[in-house]
């Protein structure tokens, strides 16, 4: 009945992705000793992304497997993540050669520990021990705290280094610690074995309930999750402006992936037609629930309060969307799960393409507060400022944008469920959201320039990226039936 | 637990010894308190400030975490050298690629200059 | 005799651990933690871990110890801070960490834990070495690429404060 894991060898043909990406941070370190033109290295990283992508791509072809003795999967679910993450990392690079920080201040090393850290989430998206994923994580954290320190002279960014490994050391020290609980109770790491083990009675509601309260930290931190949420808005501020639109992004989407897996295949029990339920007497669904909904007010609250920087203001807007996700983790069923695929992957576009719009103007203006943004599109900005809206428009969820298709399946499956009051929550905060992000649409079109904001010009290299990304909003807002159907099929979980 | 008595002992006999070396010296010596004598020594001089604004330099930090680093890979190479006979050319193989990342650690570490000193 | 032995490695430990904590000296907390790392290192002996006890020793107290001192003297003035984060104040952390620490008290005495049957304390050193190479040779091979990363990023994060 139960097909066993394949062993070392036999595993080597199924991550070609993760071999590659581990083949390029080494050899990107050494190119770094011999390469003077360090944008070269960055092509190098481009390049590396794209085979990425397209090896992980092949691999939906194939059969699912267990790997490495059962400690990471290739099936449906972590492919779909190993895409969105690698594309992630793909724009993360395309907008660092664009990006007037990292040219100031990039060294080398940056292309290498930016493959590094995707190297990480790949592995945080696909693994199924406790050991594998504690190491994938503490691997993305590690890299995280280098990237967003990167800049010389710069004493913001030494703050945000710090700040995210203080906090981080903190998360991932009581994740570890809850995890030692699963592990006193469960007697395993193998999230299939736990799973088995609390099926058959072992473990008790209480022990098991702290036990998952205090993994969550490391989780709840990952997806920048309230209360693990603090350390977001002084990271996002202070790393470079690439660096934050990969946090926002890769990370967020890798910690739900990761969140996802071990809760449905490890404290949870599918029950057909694509529902679940829940084992060992833990209610966690009801706790996601709470989260969820207080995540997303606070975020949303705190972006009302935000006037000054951009960046800040995007960090809190970030916090409020891992709120809006969790609502699909809290509903328990394939639904749930398949729009979180799809709000993660318009969540990428949208949220990215601001970025992009944020890295433009301060590479023109140095400037990253809202009064950088008066009178945008009046001073050789119009095509950024009208990019903007729609992405900012898509996070409110305003059709006929991607982000309001994404947030009618969230809704639609939460309604379904009968969470009536997570919805009306969740509606009454996409109402609250409007506020700040018509704000900063107001700023750019209604203002007029005051003449010392500068003129914002867009190159072809950036230009590029920022029509992809807005093409791909509009896009999925009119047309999002494959894209559904893929996160639908990617809801599947090997279980070997 | 018969198989650790001896490094009981062991630690047993440091701390008594230890304990009568500060204990007997701290009973049998002489103690004459004064100012001279309390204060911080520099090479007889009158101490300038305080040692608290003192900062030592970033390489020191640099040097310890290149231990640690080099430290950690050879804690890893233990274990492989006991099961190394049974495994053989595969245990070989893989302990190769994980020394050979490393490896290009110590390249870069090399090539940076953070092994020099000035 | 082993309980007593137990109990006093176990409080030497907790005591260890508490000055880190309440230690209004950094570097007294620094010390306070040696004598916490050399008492897991105990609890290790205890579990018949030999292999861990060894390596916590050695990395831990020989190594991110030292490591600790360092960052310690090389940094001033680390009581100065801007907070730019609101916080709701102490009392009610107090409460929080109070409620929890109840709640876990609880789980503890209740859980059924998965109890190992006792082994004799044999040499642990070539079944880990087996782990490692056979059953967790990703996570292992992994680590080499972690390390590395470590390596670089530590490099690249103080060459920034030398070339200031």
């Amino acid at each position: 009945m139960e097909p066993s894991a394949l062993g070392n060898v036999a595993s080597l043909a199924y991550s070609l992705p993760e071999i590659v990406l581990g083949a390029a941070v080494v050899l990107l370190f050494l190119l770094d000793l011999v390469v003077t033109r360090k944008e070269t290295l960055g092509d190098v990283a481009l390049v590396t992304l794209a085979l990425v992508v397209v090896l992980s791509a092949r691999l939906l072809w194939g059969d699912s497997a267990a790997l490495y003795n059962g400690a990471v999967v290739v099936d449906g679910f972590a492919l779909f993540f190993k895409l969105l993450l690698a594309l992630a990392a793909f724009a993360t690079v395309w907008m660092s050669l664009g990006s007037r920080e990292i040219q100031k201040n990039g060294t080398g090393e940056y292309w290498a520990v930016l493959l590094a850290s995707t190297l990480g989430l790949l592995f945080m998206a696909s693994s199924t021990n406790l050991l594998m994923a504690y190491l994938a994580l503490e691997f993305v954290s590690l890299t995280s705290y280098v990237l967003s320190g990167f800049m010389r002279h710069s004493r913001r960014a030494s703050e945000a280094s710090l700040k995210y490994l203080i906090y981080g050391g903190v998360a991932s020290g009581t994740m570890i610690y809850g995890m030692s609980w699963v592990y006193g109770l469960a007697g395993s790491l193998d999230f299939r074995a736990i799973h088995t083990a609390l099926m058959s009675g072992q473990g008790a509601a209480l022990p098991l309930y702290v036990a998952l309260l205090l993994t969550l930290a490391g989780l709840g931190y990952k997806v920048a999750a309230f209360p693990f949420h603090m350390w977001a808005p002084d990271v996002y501020q202070g790393a470079p402006i690439p660096v934050t639109a990969f946090l926002a992004v890769g990370s967020k989407a890798a910690g739900f992936a990761l969140m996802i897996r071990f809760f449905f295949t490890a404290m949870a029990q599918s029950v057909g037609a694509g529902v679940y339920q829940l084992v060992g007497g833990v209610d966690w669904s009801q706790l996601i629930l709470v989260l969820s909904m207080v995540t997303m007010t606070f975020g949303n609250l705190a972006a009302v309060a935000q006037q000054g920087n951009v960046k800040r203001l995007l960090a809190y807007s970030s916090i409020a969307h891992a709120g809006y996700m969790l609502m699909g983790f809290a509903v328990l069923n394939d639904d749930g799960l398949r729009a979180m695929l799809f709000y993660l992957t318009v969540y990428y576009l949208m949220n990215l393409g601001a970025f992009v719009v944020v890295m433009l103007v301060a590479n023109s203006t140095g400037r990253e507060d809202l009064a950088g943004y008066r009178g945008l599109a009046w001073r050789g900005g119009a095509l950024p400022a009208v990019a903007m809206a729609i992405f900012l428009f898509s996070l409110t969820g305003l059709p006929p944008l991607a982000g309001f298709v994404g947030k009618f399946y969230l809704f639609a499956a939460v309604v379904e469920k009968q969470l009536y009051l997570l919805a009306v929550v969740g509606v009454l905060n996409s109402v609250v959201s409007l506020v700040y992000y018509a704000r900063i649409v107001r700023t750019m079109f209604l203002e007029q320039p005051t003449g010392g904001e500068g003129v914002v010009a867009v190159d072809w290299h950036n230009g590029l990226l920022l029509g992809l990304l807005t093409i791909g909003t509009l896009v999925l807002g009119v047309a999002w039936g494959p894209l559904i159907d893929f996160a639908g099929r990617s809801t599947h979980f090997l279980a070997y | 637990m018969n198989p650790y008595i001896a490094l009981l002992i062991s630690f047993a006999l440091c701390a008594i010894v230890a304990g009568i070396m500060c204990g007997a010296s701290w009973l049998l010596g002489p103690k004459v308190e004064n100012k001279a004598k309390s204060e911080i020594f520099e090479t007889g001089n009158p101490p300038l400030g305080s040692i608290r604004g003192i900062r030592f330099p970033v390489k020191f930090y640099l040097t310890a975490i290149l231990f640690v680093v080099f430290d950690i890979e050879v804690v890893f190479m233990y274990p492989w050298a006991v099961v190394f006979r049974r495994l053989g050319w595969m245990g070989l193989g893989e302990m190769a690629v994980f020394v050979a990342v490393l490896a290009v650690g110590l390249a870069y570490v090399w090539r940076v200059g953070a092994l020099e000193w000035d | 005799m082993y309980a007593a032995l137990f109990y006093f490695i176990a409080g030497l430990t907790v005591i260890g651990a508490l000055g880190v904590a309440l230690s209004t000296n950094v570097v007294y907390s620094a010390m306070s933690l040696l004598a916490a790392l050399v008492g897991a290192s105990g609890l290790y002996v205890f579990l018949a871990a030999d292999f861990v006890a060894v390596v916590q020793i050695l990395v831990y107290v020989g190594g991110i110890l030292i490591l600790t001192l360092f960052a310690i003297l090389l940094t001033h003035q680390i009581a100065e801070i801007q907070v730019s984060n609101r916080s709701v104040g102490r009392l009610p952390a107090l409460g929080l960490v109070v409620l929890l620490g109840l709640a876990m008290g609880a789980a503890i005495l209740r859980a059924p834990w998965h109890v190992e049957p006792l082994a004799a304390a044999t040499p642990t050193t070539y079944g880990i070495g087996d782990s490692f190479l056979n059953q967790y040779l990703l996570p292992f091979e992994l680590a080499s690429v972690v390390l590395l990363t470590a390596l670089v990023g530590a490099i690249v994060l103080s060459r920034k404060e030398l070339r200031e």
